[in-house]
């Protein structure tokens, strides 16, 4: 059965027709061509296809797509501005946070809803907001490292 | 020709190239390509670890909506060759096996059909409509069920599970164990699997019109990957074509013939339309490969001041049902029993490998494959220094072959040179302050908390010394790059690698352009792509990036410059060897004034052409394993376990190391550490687990526990530089963080213990808890 | 890893709801917060005819103040009723276990009543509520009942909802004032289920002696189980460490764990006495 699916994401209006069943990853991925966020359990675990959904982080392999109807979604994608990398992105380039980048997306957007919670956590604090999300290139001290330089630059 | 360049962006940890599409989620993984017309596949795999398969009922699956055929092994006669391990690795025993399931299935998850519909959904629907009929047969779940005569071959053209048997002396270790104290020490360590974040994939196009086929294929080995997939499919190489995306990790898992590529390419071949295939997790976790499934026996000779006399070795392999090919099932023994003696000054050897196959998924390559030799002798190191009552570090240093006795031959073969093993172990002890640490350990029982500390000291082969090869029975080409000036003056470096989180876009351009004299973002480095990439047998594997890429594509670098610099001669009337290239313009040495723009010369070779040569000068270089090869360390660590619970916290993390000169200081501080997270979670929380009848139990990241940030401490690491023994002086790490991390937080538990005897990981709360319980406390 | 096929509903009101609930008893499954029914599909581990997805029966989320306590709606997301400072005051056992649960984006869209209507032996939420003695009430297409927690979990993933029935609210009566609470876990990583976990909850008279003590165990069974006669021994008695001992072991005597391949019953059930003495010291006000 299909079903008319519309959103904004990445500050765009976009409306596909969909399959209940399909999940609002393969959403993003596939009916909107939005690929930066990743599948690396669809079980909820690993955090890869992290985005943010009404302003709280959510694990977009266990949502509906059509659950997010009417809901403004932020995708790794709308991260950028004005094309260029954002504060959080560019503190993770300058602290060489990621290797193979499969798990980044998650990461960039359970950080940037840390940041907006907590605009200074410590570290411990980034620790524990991460441990959600699973890397297994960079033992995560990279990430925590970014993650607290973006926050000292004003993510 | 010309001398060195200095190192301009050598040793600087720049701006990652990969970063721009990585962080933006402008990444191209292979579930990210779509080709028109695409079809979806999805595996049906076995359900049981052993039997025959009696019927395969795909009627009610074939008329589901969107369902365009289903690929059994029936539709791959004459398609796709059985397999098995190459005829020409000896003393093997090499049973013939099906692409896909035929009439027997030997593990959970074994593949027995390719299902291609319009969507993934529905090739799923359709998979679930499938029945199959099993005559489940009596499986083969351990090393001591393989060793039994009375289980079941696994294969009706082999009479027993054995795969492969070997026994080697080095030296003369029957005198050497004649009436000399004998300590021993035994490890079972878990399967464990390697877990990329990304699974495995590949999208097949294969063009009707003109039979060519393109594979875009998550693999480390591009090169391999196509010659496998041209013998077994009889695809004419020059009509095949393989080319990786971004990869999204490996580890090694990555580097395999899969049994799914070959079939996936089979089926855009019938089918006329690509196929895509991406594996789900719980085909990662079941299907893909395992590691570190063996057991092992150590004997230590030594005399009474600590001195390792002789080994005695006998490791026993379980590597699944099937070969992970291309590897041979003989493939692990050699190189274990090569590195087992480490930095050690230890002249016999006693060794014996056997090798068996079970109901389970393959033994895969996976990051620093031969880690039981550190696994075990470190741990038995630090068993003899409790029964001689003597630290462990002290023993270490009575042991471990000095730096004014090198160069010196392993009992097993390779030189070592340049192993500072001694010297790391010595700034460990002192990072980590001993005596301090002993004080505040006692004060700490006292209390009733345990905390205990533990060392570990390797080396690994990254690439190893030019001798190393030969002796664990290999033989490895030399890597070839080439580099070609483009007609605006850039550079492109062509590497043979296929980097998957390494860096190498990065770390080879930075080499390139400090040797040629260019900004960093003039050159570019391709990867991946068999139409233009260099032939090499491994691709990104075995930590020989570093020394052999970078050098590779130094010296392809340093050619092109040479022709440049003799065309720019010829143009201004100077010679050669007076000339220079900086920032992108070929000057009189120090007289910008009288430079002509980089940019000006590749026009003109371009547009003129030069006798002899390729376009943009192009430049193929092979280069040679240096003298030297090793990388190594010494990892310390403080541990405390709960005595109430068993639940092990690590407390502090040491590393000292000696790679060598580092290309960019991030980068390789990235590899120590996720080596050492693999490591932590083989040592705590890994554990790839079967059942007594070969049922697997870790198909979920519910049960399979990966480390997450709150699992892995902040790791001190410190590098030490030995002398340059060549002018490349680039060493592999990626693998000895994963080598070291077990051993040392063993031997940490053990000491938080007063010496338990710890022959187990992971080492679950329950485990230790149990062990507290047998020390007493 | 997809979704089997299913006929997606999305109810606006509870009685459109408990209509379809009706409608469909039997072959249907609640979407709350898709954390536990989301990757049971996509692992195709369930196979329901009919999904309801209440997310969008506004009348279901919301905390309110109840007859002392705190009535949560069973839409209520986890991290809102983290946030929920009439919850940290009124059901402060709640408010400790949250953390425990998953991760933030888990507790973002994860709810309430999803996990109690779930029953996972191993989680926090349901222990909670049978240690706070909460009343769960259900609606269906016939009208509400209330059910004592002590007769809602049934067994692994199994309440006495019936077929057609939805959970609406949580009540949680309050415990005496000034009382402490505690949830202390052994999971193997960090936001992993529990191995086993231990809530508890201690209130003092005026001479210093325990009034009231709660003390429930996850992990231990099929479902969370609540130490009675540990809590009897409790009663009146003086907060040391020795009595406490007392009470874990008698708690032993009332918990029947399993083995797994992650854990021993033998284990579980000796960490369950470690963990209950702790909890009961941190609860101690």
């Amino acid at each position: 059965m299909s079903v008319q699916v519309s959103l904004t994401v990445n500050g765009v209006e976009r409306s596909a027709a969909v399959e209940e069943r399909r999940t609002l990853a393969d959403f993003l991925r596939e009916e909107l061509g939005l690929t930066g966020t990743h599948l690396g359990c669809e079980h909820g675990i690993c955090g890869s296809c992290t985005v943010i959904v009404d302003g709280v982080s959510a694990r977009s392999c266990l949502m509906l797509a059509v659950q997010a109807d009417g809901a403004e979604v932020t995708t790794i994608e709308g991260l950028l501005e004005g094309g260029e990398l954002g504060v959080l992105q560019q503190a993770c380039r300058d602290s060489h946070a990621f290797q193979c980048g499969y798990c980044t997306p998650g990461f960039l957007m359970t950080a940037t809803e840390l940041l907006s919670e907590n605009p200074n956590p410590t570290e411990s604090e980034v620790r524990e907001a991460i441990s959600g999300n699973l890397c297994r290139c960079t033992g995560y001290e990279s990430i925590v490292q970014a993650i607290l330089l973006a926050a000292e630059r004003g993510a | 020709m010309s001398a060195p360049a200095a190192a301009r962006f050598v040793g600087t940890s720049v701006r990652r190239v990969e970063d721009d599409r990585i962080l933006s989620g402008r990444g191209r993984y292979i579930d990210d390509i779509r080709l028109p017309r695409m079809l979806h596949g999805v595996f049906l795999r076995s359900s049981i670890p052993h039997g025959r398969l009696t019927g395969v009922d795909l009627d009610a699956a074939r008329g589901l909506d969107g369902v365009v055929a289903i690929i059994t092994a029936a539709e791959l006669e004459g398609v796709a060759h059985p397999l098995s391990t190459r005829p020409d690795v000896p003393d093997v025993a090499r049973p013939v096996f099906t692409v896909l399931a035929s009439d027997r299935v030997r593990h959970v998850g074994d593949p027995i059909a390719l299902i291609l519909a319009e969507t993934r959904h529905q090739a799923e629907d359709a998979r679930d409509a499938i029945v199959v009929d099993y005559e489940p047969l009596e499986t083969v779940a351990s090393i001591e069920q393989a060793e039994d005569p009375a289980r079941p071959s696994l294969f009706d053209d082999t009479d027993s599970n054995l795969l492969y048997t070997e026994a080697t002396d080095y030296g003369d270790p029957d005198g050497a164990f004649a009436g000399a104290r004998v300590v021993r020490a035994s490890f079972a360590p878990a399967r464990v699997a390697h877990v990329p974040m990304e699974c495995r994939g590949g999208v097949a196009d294969h063009h009707p019109g003109t039979g060519e086929l393109v594979y875009y294929a998550t693999t480390q080995s591009p090169h391999a990957l196509k010659l496998g997939l041209s013998g077994v499919l009889s695809q004419p190489a020059e009509k095949l074509r393989v080319i990786t995306p971004d990869v999204g990790g490996a580890f090694g898992q990555k580097a395999m013939l899969n049994r799914e590529d070959i079939v996936v390419c089979a089926a855009s071949k019938l089918a006329g339309r690509p196929v895509k295939w991406v594996e789900d997790r719980i085909e990662n976790m079941t299907a893909a490969t395992h590691a570190r499934s063996e057991t092992v026996e150590i004997a230590a000779a030594i005399d009474d001041d600590g001195a390792i006399l002789a080994l005695d070795v006998n490791l026993k392999i379980d590597v699944g049902a099937y070969p992970a090919l291309p590897f041979p099932p003989s493939f692990l023994g050699p190189i274990v029993r090569t590195m087992v003696t480490g930095p050690y000054r230890i002249e016999h050897l006693r060794w014996a490998n056997t090798v068996f196959q079970t109901n389970k998924a393959s033994y895969g390559t996976y990051r620093g494959p031969w880690a039981i030799e550190s696994l075990v002798r470190e741990v038995l190191i630090d068993r003899i220094a409790y029964e001689l009552g003597l630290d462990p570090v002290e023993v270490r240093r009575r042991n471990l072959v000095r730096m004014d006795e090198q160069p010196r031959k392993m009992a097993t073969g390779p030189t070592l040179e340049g192993v500072m093993a001694l010297e790391t172990l010595e700034r460990a002890s002192e990072l980590i302050d001993q005596d301090s640490f002993r004080r505040e350990q006692a004060d700490a029982r006292a209390q009733g908390k345990l905390l205990g500390l533990g060392f570990a000291t390797y080396i690994e082969p990254a690439p190893g010394p030019p001798d190393f090869m030969s002796s664990v029975g290999m033989q490895l080409p030399d890597e070839r790059a080439v580099a070609r000036l483009e007609i605006d003056g850039h550079l492109t470096v062509i590497t043979a690698q296929a980097p998957h989180g390494q860096s190498h876009e990065t770390t080879l351009a930075q080499v390139a352009a400090s040797e040629f004299g260019v900004p960093l973002e003039h050159v570019r480095v391709v990867h991946g792509d068999t139409q233009q990439t260099p032939f090499s047998i491994i691709g990104t594997g075995g930590s020989r990036a570093a020394t052999m890429a970078s050098g590779a594509a130094l010296h392809a670098t340093r050619a092109v410059k040479d022709k440049v610099l003799e065309m720019a001669g010829n143009m201004l009337e100077i010679s050669p060897g007076d000339l220079e290239i900086v920032d992108a313009v070929v000057m009189p040495k120090g007289d910008a004034e009288r430079g002509i723009p980089l940019a000006q010369i590749a026009m003109a070779a371009y547009f003129m052409g030069v006798e002899g040569e390729d376009d943009g000068l192009r430049s193929t270089a092979i280069y040679h394993q240096p003298p030297g090869g090793w990388s190594g360390g010494t990892h310390a660590c403080i541990v405390e376990v709960d005595p109430q619970t068993g639940v092990v916290e690590i407390k502090r993390y040491v590393v000292v190391e000696d790679c060598g000169e580092l290309i960019h200081p991030a980068i390789v501080e990235g590899q120590i550490r996720g080596g050492i997270a693999q490591g932590i979670g083989i040592a705590l929380l890994e554990n790839a687990l079967y059942d007594e009848e070969a049922n697997f139990l870790a198909g979920t990241f519910m049960d399979y526990l990966v480390p997450t940030s709150m699992e892995i401490p902040t790791i001190e690491i410190e590098h030490l530089h030995s002398e340059p023994l060549a002018e490349v002086n680039y060493r592999g790490v990626g693998e000895g963080g994963t080598i070291a991390a077990p051993p040392v937080i063993v031997n940490a538990v053990a000491d938080a213990l007063g010496g338990a005897s710890i022959g187990v990981v992971p080492m679950t709360p329950e485990y230790v808890l149990a062990l507290v319980d047998e020390a007493g406390i | 890893m997809k979704p089997p096929a299913f006929r997606y509903l999305a109810p606006h009101t509870l009685e459109e709801a408990l209509a379809l609930r009706a409608e469909h008893a039997g072959d249907s499954a609640v979407l709350a917060g898709g954390q536990s029914l989301m990757p049971l599909l996509n692992l195709r581990m369930a196979f329901p005819g009919t999904l309801i997805d209440v997310g969008r029966v506004s009348e279901l989320a919301g905390i309110r103040e109840w007859d002392g306590g705190v009535a949560i709606g069973a839409m209520t997301r986890q991290r809102a009723a983290e946030r929920s400072k009439l919850i940290g005051e009124r059901a402060p056992l709640v408010a400790k276990a949250l953390p425990s649960i998953g991760h933030p984006a888990i507790r973002n869209r994860g709810t309430i009543g999803g996990s109690i209507a779930h029953a996972d032996p191993a989680a926090e939420l349901p222990a909670v509520a049978l240690a706070l003695d909460a009343e769960l009430v259900a609606a269906s297409s016939s009208g509400e009942r209330t059910i004592p927690a002590s007769d809602f979990f049934a067994g692994y993933l199994t309440t006495s909802l019936a077929p057609d029935e939805l959970l609406v609210e949580i009540r949680l009566p309050s415990l005496p004032d000034g009382h402490g609470s505690a949830f202390v876990e052994l999971a193997r990583r960090h936001g992993d289920f529990a191995l086993v976990g231990v809530g508890a909850a201690v209130a003092l008279d005026a001479a210093g002696a325990i009034a009231d003590a709660r003390l429930v165990f996850i992990g231990v069974g099929g479902a969370p189980v609540r130490a009675h006669e540990a809590e009897a021994l409790l009663r009146g008695a003086t907060p040391t460490d020795e009595v406490y001992a007392e009470a874990a072991e008698r708690a032993r005597d009332e918990i029947d764990p399993g083995s797994d391949s992650h854990a021993s019953g033998a284990y579980r059930r000796r960490i369950a006495g470690v963990l209950a003495q702790r909890a009961l010291r941190e609860a101690t006000p």
